[in-house]
């Protein structure tokens, strides 16, 4: 099985600073896989780099067995990356049917599959009963419920999602898991960044730790969690050692 | 929820067929020439409110430099007329099309900037444009082009005895600029304009194409205000840099849309209805001695909505709507 997502050798250095050092990570069709690290683990920019926010300054990116390396973020988008934002980036004087519709008339251009394609969408990941009200005035769950549709509107292939459970009650957080897990039976490969181990542990199928910009550990999260390599990386190396 | 959206648009359609009815029959009973003047005015101002709408509206690149595409299309069609003796249809849409073309040579650099820089871009160009035809004796320079009256007719689009004419063609013009609106509005180009507008960044990131969006709404934008830049010089038959291309046109094609609700489908309309005869009447009364009161007046009027009601006149409308559906 070849993998959906592959990234080469991935450097992205910015002036001095390096954010990811020679990153190579895969993800198979049909994961959940977790992005996790502390931070300024290089997680976003690692996430940036995929979406096409930036070129990488070294290293290539791979998606569906073509280069998508120098392909900029809308271009991307046509051949199945959708992501959602760390901080929501809803278009906040348009209702939350029309904020769905703009990524619907990615597939196609008739208004009206578009806005039939929206409410399913919009009934799928539960906001149905808000699509008339302006984005402006969702609540913050909501709000991230919203850039899920959005991404999902274009119909793609690999879903990243940027911290989407964060900051969110603990039954907000579990909708939302459930909202992901809905997301894959569909048939939809999910890339996540959290910080919250506790969040995606049970969550992802695979985890990558992702620390000081390179590949800490990778893995079944259950082996993840226990490796004093992470330990070290989240709570300091007194605890490795006690570990 | 679908029918309730396609209703919207349906009775949106209708409203205006019904006021541009009601406005063809003014003329019946006003016979003033002074008012029937105000009323061309006014509406030549609606369309090309309502063309600026579409670029600084809608897709939110907002644009103080729209005089250059204004005064490009009555230059084009002044100078094909007396040099070329090319009709004013022609001359129109040769305008039209000069001024999407330009809009799109200048929106290729300027759509790098984002923000103020876009907007004190658009002032530069439009004032710089000014000073080249001022210079331009080919085009008359500082003097301007009277255009020649060869008598009433349709085909010249030039009428001495009567303003109707100029009224209906304005009228027409007026609904072509709202039926784009209304017809982009609900198509890919009106829901990718918002997006670009509102986050730029997510609308990329969902697959829109975010410069080749702001050309799109800067070119159909140029064209139509262009157009109505080539009724004004068949309408006034004399023109010159300052009077076709001066700062107050690109002020003038603003301010009813900001009045009436930037970004609305029917704020510009109402905006011009309001501001164009406002400031005329402010400016008779007034007589020579009171110039730029009635600017004044527009300023007051700015500083009172954006207190008020920060999205424009439209915004009241909307409000009893939802409170009349409880």
């Amino acid at each position: 099985m070849t993998a959906l997502l592959e990234t080469r050798g991935v450097w992205q250095r910015f002036g001095g600073l390096i954010a990811n050092s020679d990153v190579s990570i895969s993800v198979e069709g049909g994961e959940i896989v977790g992005l996790i690290g502390p931070n300024g683990a290089g997680k976003s920019t690692l996430f940036n780099l995929i979406a096409g926010v930036l070129p990488p300054t070294e290293g290539s990116i791979i998606f569906d067995g073509e280069n998508v390396t120098r392909l900029p973020a809308a271009e991307r988008c046509q051949r199945g990356i959708a992501r959602t934002f760390q901080v929501v980036k809803s278009f906040e004087t348009m209702t939350v049917i029309d904020n769905v519709i703009v990524g619907a008339l990615i597939r196609t251009t008739v208004m009206r599959e578009a806005r039939a394609k929206a409410h399913e969408v919009l009934d799928f990941c539960g906001l149905a009963a808000r699509a008339d009200v302006p984005a402006s005035q969702l609540i913050p769950s909501e709000k991230r419920r919203l850039e899920v549709a959005r991404a999902l509107a274009t119909e793609p292939k690999l879903l990243l999602l940027d911290e989407v459970l964060t900051g969110l009650t603990p039954i907000e957080a579990q909708r939302g898991v459930e909202l992901v897990r809905k997301v894959r039976a569909t048939g939809v490969t999910v890339l996540m960044v959290e910080h919250v181990m506790e969040i995606v542990m049970p969550l992802v199928d695979r985890a990558i730790v992702l620390d000081l910009g390179k590949v800490l550990v990778e893995g079944k999260p259950a082996d993840v969690v226990r490796d004093p390599k992470v330990i070290a990386a989240y709570l300091g190396d007194r605890h490795a050692v006690g570990a | 929820m679908d029918t309730a959206f396609a209703e919207r648009r349906r009775r949106d359609l209708i409203v205006a067929a019904c006021l541009a009815a009601i406005a063809a029959l003014v003329p019946l009973f006003v016979k003033d020439v002074y008012v029937q003047n105000i009323m061309v005015l006014t509406l030549m101002y609606a369309a090309l409110s309502q063309s600026w709408n579409i670029l600084s509206g809608y897709c939110g690149q907002i644009s103080l430099g729209h005089a250059l595409y204004f005064g490009l299309g009555a230059y084009t069609t002044a100078l094909l007329f007396t040099k070329f003796g090319v009709l004013p249809w022609f001359g129109m849409l040769g305008g039209g099309l000069i001024s999407a073309a330009i809009a799109l040579a200048l929106g290729y650099p300027c759509f790098r900037l984002r923000g103020h820089y876009f907007v004190i871009a658009t002032i530069v160009i439009a004032e710089t444009a000014l000073l080249l035809f001022q210079n331009w004796e080919w085009a008359g320079a500082a003097l301007g082009i009277d255009i020649p009256v060869r008598g009433d007719s349709w085909l010249k689009f030039q009428f001495t005895r009567s303003k109707l004419p100029y009224f209906y063609f304005a009228l027409v013009l007026a609904c072509i600029a709202w039926f784009v609106t209304w017809w982009l509005e609900d198509s890919k180009w009106g829901y990718w304009w918002r997006a670009v507008k509102d986050n730029p960044d997510a609308a990329e990131s969902l697959g829109v194409v975010v410069f080749n969006s702001k050309m799109g709404a800067a070119a159909v934008s140029a064209f139509l205000t262009a157009v109505g830049g080539s009724f004004y010089a068949q309408f006034v038959s004399y023109i010159d840099p300052e009077s076709v291309m001066g700062f107050q046109f690109s002020l003038l094609m603003a301010l009813p849309a900001v009045l009436g609700g930037i970004g609305t489908l029917w704020g510009p309309m109402l905006g011009a209805v309001i501001l164009i005869p406002l400031s005329e009447l402010t400016r008779s009364f007034i007589g020579g001695s009171g110039r730029g009161v009635d600017l004044i007046v527009y300023g007051a009027l700015i500083v009172l909505i954006s207190l008020a009601r920060p999205q424009g006149l439209i915004g009241l409308f909307s409000r009893h709507r939802k409170e009349a559906v409880r």
